[in-house]
């Protein structure tokens, strides 16, 4: 694949030809320097493919490691739209990911999930992770955001907040479609139900849009989860 | 400016101190020439974006300048704008995809900002200004005063705001614990007010010799 | 593909977000045309008017370079688009409509180094935005910009009578007066997530 083939036309007009040999200098310059920009380009792009893959797995490990504490293997899966499961071999996807960390003795510890929805500025993203024994949430991580700082990036740090996610029930319904009750997030110290999460007062947009983002996110992506557990824990 | 071409090669040292000072202080392009506000204003909320943003502009500056010095006698007139904004964009392309392969967290508190140093005036003016019209070597060290005169500007402002804004400098706590920080210096209007201060530091200073010449001359007439 | 409704993506781009109050792009024609509201209003047609349009041919010149791998030469294809679309827009508005090109004419070329045209373009690439968000989205920007700059223009039009010390005149009263209108922005930041 050639970058030069991309060279813009120059938006210069040129005025009405005076000498055709100045034209044809004129391509011949632009010719030359988009090939070499072109040569500049593809050879960094090339260069730095690489450590750009391997900075982001790098991250993505660290979060998992985080979120699973005592891992020593991970596998990455990505779901496809019709429902199933395929074993990623670098990170770069469009659909949905699942991070399956396994322990020493290779049982699996729990599965990291990603969740995102609109807070009170932009979106945040946060990662958490899913123990399918337990069949509830067992850590979480805000992994992006760009709230208020003091307020609303609060729900990275708040104590009482995080503690909603050491266990958060998100056990599926009977038919194993969907999640028996939805993540909701309550005023604070409100929190009856353990699918609650105990919004922080003072950040409650932000804390209402990681419930609703967990939700969105435990509803679509757990049955799928479930449904190929046999799969994911061989790690396969 | 023309430069007869025996002249161009042996810039004497001075000269050559002359182009790298000018940028970094007397013609410092965010505090003297007000330009390249937007950067200037958004990635400037921590000390740390704020010197790589510097440092990422510097590069395409240094890179941008020398290669348009090489290339200046060889580009036609009409077609100088569209070659200059080739070779400014294929340096930003680059330093978009080093800072990405350097550290991530960086590149995406930068944003898009990396990006959009493209359209930054500074870069196309330092090409159309100078370097179309000065030796390599001059123009190199015009791009480097010019790229730090820059990061100079935005640590200036990261600094402020980080300290009044976060309480900590490069991420180092300042204040003890009770620290209440300012946090509206990390948002937005923050980014507004700290600028103008500065810039009002600037102009205030600048202005205060002249006053003083001003005022000779009242007393001599 | 991002899920937000187009309603959303509207209100945000040219309230919560806007462009120049809040994500800081189009600084420099907000500074330098904020003088006289006669100006700001033709600047802000002009550059909803360029905005939207090298959005849609930025959508489609993503899609290309998207289809051949070659995404590494976004930056370049998006700044010739955006060089070539105010060019061809003036050459257009020029054949078409005198009256509107006597109106805006001057103002065209400007709007090249206006990062607030490849910020939308980059903005909505890396959003992964649909066509139709795409173009939601530009116009929402770019009328932000322009309302923020007509703003502007009023209060700088009422300061010229007023009493203000040498020092701070220009750059610095533009900035202070955008700090205290970025200040009153952010009110509308909890518009978007409130649901």
């Amino acid at each position: 694949m050639s970058a030069t083939t991309q060279s813009p036309k120059s938006p210069a007009r040129k005025p009405p030809a005076t000498e055709t040999a100045s034209s044809v200098k004129m391509i011949r310059l632009m010719g030359s320097v988009s090939l070499i920009c072109g040569l500049l380009i593809v050879t960094t792009y090339r260069g730095t493919l690489a450590p750009i893959q391997r900075n982001q797995e790098i991250i993505m490990k660290e979060t998992v490691a985080e979120l699973l504490p005592g891992v020593e293997r991970q596998v990455v899966y990505g779901v496809q739209p019709a429902g199933g499961i395929t074993v990623l071999k670098n990170l770069d996807y469009a659909g949905p990911r699942l991070f399956a960390g396994y322990d020493a003795s290779g049982a699996l510890l729990g599965v990291v999930l990603e969740a995102s929805d609109r807070g009170y500025a932009d979106v945040i993203r946060t990662m958490y992770a899913y123990s399918p024994s337990k069949q509830a949430i067992t850590g979480f991580k805000v992994v992006e955001l760009k709230e208020t700082p003091g307020l609303g990036d609060k729900i990275t740090s708040d104590p009482a907040f995080l503690a909603n996610f050491r266990h958060l029930d998100v056990r599926l319904n009977a038919d194993g479609t969907s999640t028996a009750h939805p993540v909701t997030t309550v005023k604070q110290g409100t929190k009856k139900n353990p699918w609650e999460v105990d919004a922080i007062s003072g950040a409650t947009i932000s804390s209402r849009a990681v419930g609703r983002a967990l939700d969105k996110s435990t509803r679509d992506l757990l049955p799928i989860v479930n449904r190929h557990l046999g799969r994911i824990e061989k790690g396969e | 400016m023309a430069h007869v071409h025996g002249q161009e090669l042996p810039a004497s040292t001075a000269e050559n101190m002359e182009a790298f000072f000018n940028g970094l202080w007397n013609q410092n392009p965010v505090f003297v020439q007000v330009l390249g506000m937007c950067p200037t204003l958004a990635v400037t909320n921590s000390v740390r974006n704020a010197l790589a943003m510097g440092l990422a502009t510097t590069f395409v500056l240094v890179c941008s300048n020398t290669l348009i010095s090489m290339v200046r006698k060889l580009v036609p007139k009409q077609v100088r704008i569209a070659t200059y904004i080739l070779i400014i964009a294929t340096f930003v392309t680059i330093v978009d995809y080093l800072i990405k392969a350097i550290s991530i967290p960086v590149y995406k508190a930068l944003g898009a900002f990396i990006a959009l140093i493209v359209v930054n005036c500074i870069i196309l003016g330092r090409a159309e200004a100078y370097a179309s019209k000065n030796p390599v070597g001059k123009s190199m060290l015009d791009g480097l005063g010019m790229g730090l005169g820059f990061a100079f500007a935005l640590t200036c402002l990261g600094g402020v705001r980080e300290i009044l804004g976060a309480g900590s400098f490069l991420g180092i706590h300042l204040f003890g614990a009770n620290f209440q920080p300012w946090v509206l210096f990390l948002l937005p209007p923050g980014g507004f007010l700290t600028l103008a201060a500065w810039l009002l530091i600037f102009s205030s200073w600048k202005a205060r010799p002249r006053k003083k010449a001003e005022a000779l001359e009242e007393i001599a007439a | 593909m991002n899920q937000a409704s187009l309603s959303s993506i509207f209100l945000d781009s040219l309230l919560i977000n806007n462009f120049v109050l809040s994500v800081f792009l189009g600084i420099c024609p907000f500074i330098g045309v904020s003088g006289k509201f006669a100006t700001a209003w033709r600047m802000g047609v002009s550059v909803i008017f360029v905005i939207t349009v090298s959005s849609v041919l930025a959508y489609a010149s993503n899609l290309l370079l998207v289809f051949l791998h070659a995404e590494y030469l976004r930056i370049i294809m998006f700044i010739v688009i955006i060089a070539s679309t105010v060019q061809l827009l003036e050459m257009f508005i020029k054949k078409t409509s005198p009256v509107l090109f006597r109106a805006l004419g001057i103002y065209l070329p400007l709007i090249t180094t206006n990062c607030a045209v490849l910020g939308v373009a980059l903005f909505q690439t890396a959003r992964e935005y649909s066509f139709a968000q795409s173009v939601v989205f530009a116009v929402g920007a770019s009328a932000g910009f322009a309302l923020a700059l007509v703003i502007m223009s009023v209060i700088r039009e009422r300061l010229e009578l007023s009493d203000v010390p040498g020092v701070a005149r220009g750059t610095a009263l533009v900035l202070m007066l955008a700090g205290i209108l970025s200040m009153a922005f952010m009110g509308f930041a909890g518009m978007g997530g409130g649901a």
